[in-house]
């Protein structure tokens, strides 16, 4: 593939497509329709790119599944089971049918629910180390986590309603500060990394290009 | 013709990108010096420990997905996935790529490729094997991940890109398993998660910053300068509006309400 379809084009089409973005929210809200097919392409050209995530999946598990990998295959089996499970129900039921529902909701759901609560016990191991003073700022962190931790138990926050106001102006002010300074920065960030991409020079995306490559 | 409300934020927006270019164009004539960054710095230590202990590198890039707001984060993440699998390849490392989106996987695959390439060992690239596809659900693929991590046990672990929920259960597993970990995210909520148990973390503007500050470009280091005058700008407005508020005085409110 000639450097010019790899890498010229690519960096042309982000430059029109974010100019086409910009101008549709800052000055011509006519152009509505414009963005609005362009998102509906980008949702089509995923749908393609799902193809990817099967064949990937398939090659992978199936090659674990042919060499018994050890601690690998059943999982790998497993997977590939409930992958043509899901396809067949899908394609042939439909995927808003009472059973392909059922299926993901008897299962998936489940299975993600539980995932999610899990993360409970994640949360506490890793606070249980944090909360450890080493030093000023840990000393600082342990403090401020333990009234954070006390106003959240109903018992103490009842007995010391303190701890509410405390609580409150922690959150809105201090934490409220330190997220706004990390949310300016962020969209300053974004903005750099933004126009950078719009005008060729950051191509990670794209693969490290040489100077040569971005044109000087 | 331009949109009510929208003018304050379009003409900060004109005058950073001009900042930026300005900056950029400076950088050529001299480099400007900024503070380093620990967790890139901290990059090659990483993978030469992955190399010593024979242990594969895992990275993701969270949920990012190309067609969402959380794109830039996306792109941060891939910018430095590049230069990883570089430095992997050179020290003869397993890179293992994992993907939430499977929109992203093409961009990866050629992306590490090109990195294999680069060093001249293209060959050495197995794309069905270091790009996994784990799944489009969020705890289908965060447990797909933390499977990889108790199987596989990689020595590193680098997270750029916006993350969720999975935050928490990728670095305590990680950490479980003893590996040295670097993250980074723009989403405030998973910043704390990730302080307390990563070795390495970025905040924020740090993660766009990365592929810039990882490429070692003149130009693209000057943009990170006018980013930093962005925020000088900033604090300034700030300052001005606190005291005209003090004052009794909306001007300033009313001239970013245009």
């Amino acid at each position: 593939m000639s450097i010019v379809m790899k890498k010229s084009v690519p960096i042309l089409l982000v430059f029109i497509t974010s100019l086409i973005f910009l101008a549709e929210y800052f000055v011509f809200p006519e152009l509505k329709d414009v963005v609005t097919l362009l998102q509906n392409w980008g949702i089509i050209l995923t749908a393609f790119t799902l193809g990817f995530g099967a064949v990937n999946m398939f090659m992978f598990h199936g090659k674990q599944v042919s060499l018994r990998a050890k601690g690998q295959w059943p999982y790998s089996l497993w997977l590939l089971m409930i992958l043509v499970l899901f396809t067949l129900v899908g394609v042939i039921m439909g995927a808003t049918s009472t059973s392909y529902s059922w299926l993901y909701n008897s299962s998936y759901f489940a299975l993600s629910a539980t995932v999610y609560s899990s993360l409970g016990f994640y949360m506490t191991s890793g606070i249980y180390r944090a909360l450890r003073a080493k030093n000023a700022e840990s000393a600082l962190l342990l403090i401020v986590g333990v009234i954070v931790l006390a106003r959240n138990a109903p018992a103490l926050a009842a007995q010391f309603p303190i701890l509410v106001s405390m609580d409150s102006w922690l959150s809105s002010v201090p934490t409220t500060s330190a997220q706004r300074g990390i949310m300016i920065g962020a969209a300053l960030g974004a903005i750099a990394l933004g126009l950078r991409t719009m005008i060729g020079r950051e191509t990670g995306f794209l693969g490290r290009l040489t100077e040569g490559e971005k044109g000087g | 013709m331009f949109v009510t409300g929208r003018m304050f934020a379009l003409g900060m927006l004109i005058a950073v990108c001009v900042l930026i270019i300005i900056c950029m164009e400076l950088a050529k004539r001299k480099l400007p010096t900024f503070r380093r960054i620990a967790g890139l710095d901290a990059l090659p230590e990483m993978i030469g420990r992955a190399a010593e202990m024979g242990r594969p590198v895992h990275y993701t890039t969270g949920l990012g997905e190309l067609n969402t707001n959380m794109a830039s984060q996306l792109v941060a993440g891939l910018s430095v996935l590049s230069y990883v699998t570089e430095i992997c390849a050179k020290l003869g490392v397993r890179v293992i790529y994992t993907v939430y989106q499977s929109q992203v996987m093409p961009i990866a695959t050629e992306l590490m490729k090109e990195a294999y390439t680069r060093v001249g060992k293209a060959e050495e690239f197995n794309a069905d094997d270091q790009v996994r596809y784990m799944s489009g659900e969020q705890f289908a693929y965060a447990t797909a991940v933390q499977g990889i991590a108790e199987r596989e046990r990689p020595a590193a672990n680098i997270m750029i890109g916006p993350f969720y929920a999975e935050s928490m259960l990728f670095a305590e597993t990680f950490y479980r398993i003893g590996s040295i970990q670097l993250a980074g995210t723009a989403r405030g909520y998973q910043i704390p998660f990730f302080a307390v148990v990563c070795d390495y973390l970025l905040i924020a503007e740090e993660i766009y910053a990365a592929g810039a500050y990882v490429s070692k470009d003149p130009v693209l280091v000057g943009s990170i300068q006018g980013q930093d005058i962005g925020k000088i700008i900033a604090i300034i407005l700030m300052f001005v509006g606190l005291i005209l508020t003090l004052a009794g005085s909306s001007a300033l409110i009313n001239v970013m309400k245009l």
